[in-house]
């Protein structure tokens, strides 16, 4: 991490005024969010939304390499830092008349077939326009070299499931090896901790008795291979996405991109919001921002520590509240609203939509290891089979948000539960927290039924953002009799862009399971295939070559 | 979709819901055979078809594969407008590359053959090989072949638009079904087994893929075909910077970049053989596959993998598809053992497919292509080789 300003550095040619440490985007969030991005398909803008670098809305071009997001990328001296895939800026793009000219959508599935003379023509320029950015500068420098780990126990995630069970086997003697995404200094002393390393791969094993061989990834370029006998996943969660007319739009972000776009102690990315949710983690973002949040809104029920903190601060809160749109040219400028079972839409203006109403869990390496999964209604989402703190996988174990636990006295509940049936515990001689802990998701099944009945057709509702699929194809897909995530994923293309589905398919399974008229459990799977984030070619091409 | 058959006896029951199965489903209909249910055991493109890197090529060995994918290619052009779906078969050429001298000269041969079928297929020096790949890092390549008029394609909207069209035209498709058991009487077949009850069928056809061994060995035939795990990788998208297919003849490593911008592409490795691992994605895979790319594309270095996955490859041992009536078991149909190269040879191939089914004889060279060549001494005709890519 950088501890001086960066010098020299460009964006678009003009210097960064970055403090130290900052990231680009949190540099240029200036009380809202920068526009650095157009869609792929309509060019409508985007900026930051995530804040944790899964999602499409913050890519530049840093130093000749595309697709680089500004949300993780902390300036360094000389860094030169472009934006893509607009002209002649992502704030005035002209290519933006796209998505006018083609008020809904395109269609490339049946579009683009006659004159057949013409089909060159037709490929030239739907590939031009296809893409974020372009092919990087020149080569990559030759990959360094990799890293091989071998470990007894290996825990996945070092927030406060992770270093709970981390503390606990310090505890009975046990050294642990931590992998924890974010580079910041080891949370728990004494352990073997791998901070800005991110677990890209964690394949099922042929027989219980070899042990785990992991993939992973370094300060984004090391290649690490990593030998566990036994492993503990505890990989948190996000916070999901919503439906809703212009839920694309600079502006729309999520309560960890906004949490990341504020600087320590300093203002948020907005004058004046509107937070999405109802649970207790909204009223400690009420303590945060309350001066600069207009109103709460709720899909569902607000938790009393919610209405609490509003009344005293003023705040105009919406429980039971469908929000239908977000308007403006460009940015959120306003939201429309109706209060559930038949309200009347209004209109309140504000310049952002924080989105803070489910937790969705990061269970991509349960998927990917094989462990049986189960869909709970409750938690709107798939988390694994568990005795206890173990999965069906022997040697694979899950603790905290990422399983599903509820640990309402912190997350350290599930972390330690967890380690001492690692250590050989019996599951019941410390059991675990209760499990599932959602405001949203089984709200959000009859919510989206309300929503849906309620859409007019003007405007494009973007599902998917990263490969801006509208909500119309996915009814469409539905209409000619594709049923199943697996499927319709296929036929629309939604959830195959750079957030790997994390901001599509939970809500794409919704509304299938509202199609089809079938519990989402039996729309299917969101398959989570390998790996965990986008992963370098050299880091993986440096992984030293398993030795037998 | 359909969940259950809505008959008890079919003229053709099809087993395979994929490219294969489809197209002949299509053939036969058009050609007035009834009725016909087709039987897929997942969802719509889970196999192979769902899972292949769209590449569709006519340079090969045997001047009969040739041929098969000359008149494929034709099809192909035409899917647009004949089943309402754009498939965006992009006709960028498929570049092979050679990095040894044995190898230029293997490719040389192919391209013999290509060429006298009246394809303009090129063999290349250095030169032109970084004419058509300037990207290519070329310090190891001593040459290659060029044939302008392959290309890639999107397979997914092919299963849809023939899962369309046969739809209409009066086939049944039953998804998430499988057949258990082949029923038989007097050396015929006289129907199937399946998990949603028996049925009764004059002809089955036999499009399983990669499980088509599988199915041959449950009405007792021993066959040779043999599924091999292949994985495959896509990174980001990217604006255009690369053409053709490109395919090294050494390894076997395949990748062109898709009209969205993702390169996709994989390399030969030997995972042990047979459907019973499923179709995971292995480390192996995925640092082997990065090491040869980066090697080829220093410029991919920064890039990132998006997704990796597999599926089956089903292979015979001379590298040709088998496509005939089973001569052990009248009314027993292959059409199956292509190798990883269903989709590119699909259209023409069912053709033939369709004629078997209906008693009739194609152009197909029987000792070449028909199940009866495994039975007998071993064969002088030629076999395919040219099976990467």
């Amino acid at each position: 991490m950088a501890s001086e300003r960066p010098r020299g550095a460009r964006f678009d040619g003009r210097p960064i005024a970055a403090a130290p440490g900052e990231t680009l985007a949190q540099a240029l969030s200036h009380r809202e969010v920068p526009i650095l991005q157009r869609s792929i398909r309509y060019h409508r803008p985007r900026a930051p939304f995530c804040g944790i670098g899964q999602c499409t809305g913050c890519l530049v071009r840093v130093n000749g390499v595309p697709n680089v997001r500004a949300c993780r990328w902390v300036p360094s001296d000389g860094d030169v830092i472009r934006t893509e895939n607009a002209w002649p800026s992502p704030r005035l793009d002209l290519l933006g008349l796209l998505d006018r000219a083609f008020p809904h959508g395109l269609d490339t599935s049946h579009g683009f077939r006659r004159p057949r003379a013409f089909t060159p023509l037709y490929q030239r320029v739907v590939r031009r326009l296809a893409g974020y950015g372009r092919v990087p500068d020149g080569p990559a420098p030759p990959p360094p070299p990799g890293e091989q780990i071998e470990t007894d126990v290996l825990i996945v995630g070092g927030g406060g499931s992770g270093s709970a069970a981390a503390r606990t086997f310090l505890d009975r003697g046990v050294v642990p090896t931590v992998v924890e995404r974010s580079p910041a200094p080891p949370a728990v002393p004494g352990v073997r901790w791998l901070g800005g390393t991110e677990l890209s791969f964690l394949p099922g094993r042929p027989t219980p008795e070899r042990p785990f061989r992991a993939l992973a990834v370094r300060d984004g370029r090391i290649g690490v291979s990593i030998s566990a006998r036994r492993v503990l996943v505890a990989t948190g969660g996000y916070d999901g996405p919503l439906m809703f007319q212009g839920n694309d739009r600079p502006g729309v972000l999520t309560a960890d991109g906004a949490l990341t776009l504020s600087p320590a102690g300093g203002p948020p990315p907005f004058h004046r919001a509107v937070i999405v949710g109802g649970t207790p983690r909204v009223a400690g973002l009420l303590d945060r921002w309350g001066e600069h949040v207009e109103a709460v809104v709720a899909p569902g029920p607000v938790h009393g520590s919610v209405a609490e903190r509003a009344a005293r601060l003023g705040v105009a809160v919406y429980p039971r509240t469908l929000l239908l749109g977000a308007r403006g040219n460009g940015r959120v400028r306003s939201i429309r609203l109706a209060a559930r079972g038949g309200g009347v839409p209004s209109t309140l203006a504000v310049d952002a939509v924080v989105l803070a109403h489910r937790r969705l869990p990061n269970p991509q390496l349960f998927f990917q290891a094989g462990a049986k999964m189960e869909w709970r209604s409750a938690g709107g989402a798939y988390y694994p089979t568990l005795d206890g703190c173990a999965t069906s996988v022997a040697g694979l174990w899950a603790a905290g948000t990422a399983a599903g636990f509820l640990d309402p006295d912190g997350p350290n509940a599930s972390g330690v539960a967890a380690a001492r049936q690692v250590l050989g515990g019996p599951a019941g001689a410390s059991p675990p927290p209760a499990r599932v802990a959602n405001d949203g998701p089984g709200e959000l099944e009859g919510y989206y039924r309300e929503l849906l009945g309620q859409r007019r057709g003007r405007g494009k509702l973007v599902l998917c953002p990263c490969e801006d699929v509208l909500l119309e194809e996915v009814q469409e897909a539905s209409r000619r009799g594709y049923r199943g995530v697996e499927v319709v994923k296929r036929y629309t293309a939604a959830g195959t862009g750079l957030c790997q589905g994390r901001y599509c398919l939970p809500d794409v399974l919704l509304v299938l399971s509202q199609l089809e008229g079938r519990p989402p459990s039996e729309v299917g799977y969101i398959t989570q295939r390998p790996p965990v984030l986008p992963t370098p070619l050299s880091a993986l091409a440096g992984v030293p070559e398993e030795t037998p | 979709m359909t969940d259950a058959p809505s008959r008890s006896q079919y003229r053709v029951v099809i087993v395979g819901g994929g490219i294969i199965g489809l197209y002949t489903a299509h053939h036969l209909a058009n050609a007035g055979a009834g009725p016909i249910l087709v039987l897929e055991r997942g969802f719509l493109s889970s196999g192979a078809s769902g899972r292949n890197g769209g590449g569709v090529r006519q340079q090969w060995e045997t001047t009969a594969t040739v041929r098969l994918a000359r008149e494929s290619v034709a099809d192909y052009r035409r899917f647009g407008v004949e089943f309402g779906y754009n498939i965006w078969f992009r006709q960028g050429g498929y570049l092979f590359l050679a990095e040894t001298d044995a190898e230029l000269a293997r490719l040389r041969g192919v391209q013999k053959v290509v060429a006298a079928e009246g394809l303009p297929a090129r063999v290349l020096d250095r030169d032109g090989v970084q004419r058509h790949a300037p990207c290519l890092a070329l310090d190891r390549i001593v040459g290659g072949t060029f044939l302008r008029t392959d290309g890639t394609l999107y397979p997914f909207p092919a299963v849809w638009g023939l899962y369309e069209a046969v739809r209409r035209q009066g086939v049944e498709v039953v998804l998430g079904t499988e057949v258990t058991g082949i029923r038989t009487s007097d050396g015929r077949v006289v129907g199937v087994e399946t998990s949603k009850g028996p049925l009764g069928a004059d002809v089955v056809v036999n499009a399983a893929g990669g499980w088509s061994g599988d199915l041959s060995r449950k009405a007792g035939l021993s066959v040779p075909n043999v599924a091999s795990r292949h994985e495959i990788l896509a990174t980001e998208p990217m604006k255009p910077f690369l053409d053709p297919m490109v395919v090294r003849a050494s390894d076997g490593l395949y990748f062109s970049q898709t009209l969205r911008g993702e390169i996709v592409g994989g390399l030969t490795l030997h995972p042990p053989s047979g459907t019973a691992a499923g179709m995971p994605s292995s480390p192996e895979f995925l640092t082997a596959m990065a090491r040869a790319l980066t090697g080829l594309v220093p410029r991919l270095g920064r890039i990132g993998i998006l997704r990796a996955w597999s599926g089956f490859y089903d292979d015979t041992p001379d590298g040709l598809p088998v496509i005939g009536e089973d001569p052990r078991l009248r009314g027993f149909v292959h059409a199956n053992g292509f190798g990883g190269h269903g989709f590119m040879l699909a259209p023409a191939s069912t053709r033939r497919v369709a004629r078997a089914v209906l008693g009739e004889k194609s152009d197909l060279d029987p000792a070449m292509f028909g199940p009866g060549r495994f039975l007998g001494p071993r064969p002088t005709v030629p076999a395919e080789r040219l099976s990467l890519g």
